[in-house]
């Protein structure tokens, strides 16, 4: 079978780097069950969502888990 | 110390313009559709299965069923973990070329972590891959 490119979008990004994923962001302090914001934040989510989207098109870090702040998303 | 994985990283470079890529979604989150089984949550070894979503699917058709996480948000808005319908809104932007015809929701949660990477892992991998139609992937967790 061929290899499929991959993105990871996580909250737990310690847990997450112990696999070594080929590519993964993590939104900094975002909650477990908030991978992409909070309820109804749509742009938020949609910033997320495309951030990932274009880490799959990124220079190559495999291995790497990149943290990415978002004020937006609050405490 | 944080251990880390000693296998090879499974890094597959993407070859074509995001704007030509279709993109599927595969989550550990617990999320299926409200007329599939949902995850057996009884069961203290987890469950290795997974549910097929289609790409059209309707939001209010979707659900969680999973017992480690606070699964409040996702109930309220299923785009914080599963973003079927912001993805649809970035093919039609023009952003990737399409949205996969299938999806993946699985619970994440199992103690029988060698069936899940060499038994469920590759099904879910291969159904993507046949089914989907996808020449890349977005995973999510809870």
């Amino acid at each position: 079978m061929r290899g499929i490119p991959t993105v990871l979008i996580t909250v737990s990004p310690e847990v997450s780097a112990q696999m070594r994923p080929p590519r993964a962001i993590s939104p900094k302090g975002f909650r477990i069950g908030n991978s992409l914001g909070k309820p109804g934040m749509r742009q938020l989510q949609k910033k997320v969502l495309r951030d990932a989207i274009a880490t799959l098109a990124a220079p190559a870090r495999p291995g790497e888990v990149i943290e990415i702040a978002y004020p937006e998303y609050g405490e | 110390m944080t251990l880390l994985s000693r296998k090879c990283v499974p890094y597959t470079p993407l070859d074509r313009d995001l704007a030509k890529c279709t993109i599927a979604l595969v989550t550990a989150a617990g999320v299926h559709r409200v007329d599939q089984e949902p995850f057996n949550i009884a069961d203290d070894l987890g469950d290795l299965t997974f549910r097929a979503i289609g790409g059209d699917a309707a939001i209010s058709d979707l659900m969680v069923t999973h017992h480690h996480y606070d699964h409040g948000d996702a109930d309220r808005d299923i785009n914080v973990v599963f973003p079927l319908e912001l993805l649809r809104e970035l093919a039609t932007e023009g952003v990737i070329g399409q949205v996969a015809r299938e999806h993946v929701g699985y619970m994440g949660y199992t103690m029988q972590l060698k069936l899940m990477y060499e038994q469920t892992a590759p099904s879910i991998a291969e159904y993507i891959d046949k089914k989907g139609k996808a020449d890349a992937v977005i995973l999510t967790g809870g």
